[in-house]
């Protein structure tokens, strides 16, 4: 599915990396708060939906080669957070919907999670 | 995993026309505890037991030959044997050692209980340290120069990547991990070796900064077969390495936690990525990990 699409189902605005929204797919998503846990599980063609907003989720992200991360239940994003993503090249969105409502929207669109696929 | 990946090739046997005298010789210069015998055409035919030269010191034949005194119903495992069937003969049998034969008797190699343990150990991905040598090497001047992999001296200073962990922010944690995955691509490194080595390096990162109280350094080393990292820092140390191991257990304080670490799983997550890794530390002294990374492990499979 097309990022732009996985975007509007979960009615994100767009961040930083505007322009690549059209031109990555996805397949796969994850959701979590753990950044441990993103580090154990990850795999790089993947979303990541999280509640937490420190410029520590978009390193993570990149160390593990996430390129797009989306931010549920919020309205703005830290500036670092921001600054970071565009230095590391990661599409970064936001959105106010709950991780729950975001994650069962994506779920019936047939993406699917990382593990059991 | 089959015997042979496991036993000792090279095994020492004695001809049965020795005798106990020299093969006391042997057990004493080699430091083992037991021959198998074996005939011109190496197959074996008994086996004598430290206990056998006892026997034969107290009873005056030292001087008598092998044959005469060896054990001749010896009890030897195939080399089509599989570890799981090791196992089961050491239940089986209360013998410290197993010579291992091929399909005609002939004698290949030999098994003893510590071959299978550290077989064991090598496959839980951990490289053991008996006590002995960890007090050797926590004591030792050269705790911070010598590697707890290799043995080999580190000669840091060549190392190919080096990045000094010299902040308490936590929100600047993995910037080190980061650096080095970009390093370890432009080296021409494959992209999932890469993923693996930064992976793991930013949880060590991550636990320098978070529990050490103290400031420390990541080394890189690129070799052909493997990429080597160690993280180290001169902080407070880990009271209990193996608690310290397990999934869930955390030390961490909550506003580490409300930044999505601290939840237990750093060490393991740096154990899985890793085909080697060695946790070393004592309290007031830092830590010290070590992690090996095969190259190309992902294509092999």
């Amino acid at each position: 599915m097309k990022l732009s699409e996985i975007l509007s189902e979960v009615k994100a605005k767009v961040l930083v990396g505007e322009e690549k929204i059209d031109q990555l797919e996805f397949e796969y998503i994850a959701a979590s708060d753990l950044m441990s846990e993103v580090l154990a599980i990850a795999r790089p063609s993947m979303v990541l939906l999280t509640g937490l907003t420190t410029p520590q989720v978009v390193r993570t992200a990149e160390v593990v080669g996430i390129q797009a991360v989306v931010i549920v239940r919020k309205d703005s994003v830290p500036s670092e957070t921001l600054e970071m993503a565009r230095a590391c090249g990661v599409v970064l969105a936001v959105t106010k919907m709950t991780m729950f409502e975001a994650c069962g929207r994506l779920y019936n669109k047939n993406l699917k999670p990382v593990w059991g696929a | 995993m089959s015997i042979t990946e496991i036993m000792n090739h090279s095994v020492i046997s004695v001809r049965p026309d020795r005798t106990l005298r020299q093969v006391k010789e042997i057990l004493r210069i080699k430091r083992i505890s037991g021959l198998p015998v074996v005939d011109s055409s190496r197959k074996l035919i008994g086996i004598v037991s430290i206990e056998d030269i006892i026997k034969a010191l107290e009873g005056g034949y030292i001087d008598d030959t092998v044959e005469n005194r060896m054990t001749k119903d010896v009890v030897s495992i195939e080399s089509t044997a599989t570890l799981k069937e090791v196992i089961e003969f050491f239940e089986k049998w209360s013998y410290g050692r197993f010579p291992v034969v091929d399909g005609e008797k002939r004698l290949v190699g030999i098994v003893t209980k510590n071959d299978v343990m550290m077989a064991l150990l090598a496959k839980l991905g951990l490289v053991y340290l008996h006590d002995e040598r960890r007090r050797e090497v926590l004591d030792s001047p050269e705790y911070f120069a010598r590697s707890l992999l290799t043995g080999e001296r580190l000669d840091k200073s060549g190392a190919d990547f080096y990045f000094s962990i010299d902040y308490f922010d936590i929100n600047l944690a993995g910037v080190g991990a980061s650096k080095l995955r970009q390093f370890l691509l432009s080296k021409g490194v494959d992209e999932k070796t890469a993923r693996r080595v930064s992976i793991a390096t930013y949880e060590a990162e991550t636990n320098v900064v978070i529990h050490s109280g103290s400031t420390g350094a990541i080394y890189c080393f690129i070799k052909p077969e493997s990429i080597f990292v160690r993280v180290e820092d001169t902080g407070k140390g880990i009271e209990d390495v193996e608690l310290a191991m397990r999934e869930g257990y955390s030390t961490a304080p909550d506003y580490v936690r409300e930044l999505g670490f601290g939840a237990g799983m750093g060490l393991a997550n740096m154990k899985r990525c890793s085909d080697n890794m060695i946790v070393m530390s004592k309290v007031g002294a830092g830590v010290v990990v070590e992690m090996e990374f095969l190259r190309g492990r992902e294509a092999k499979g």
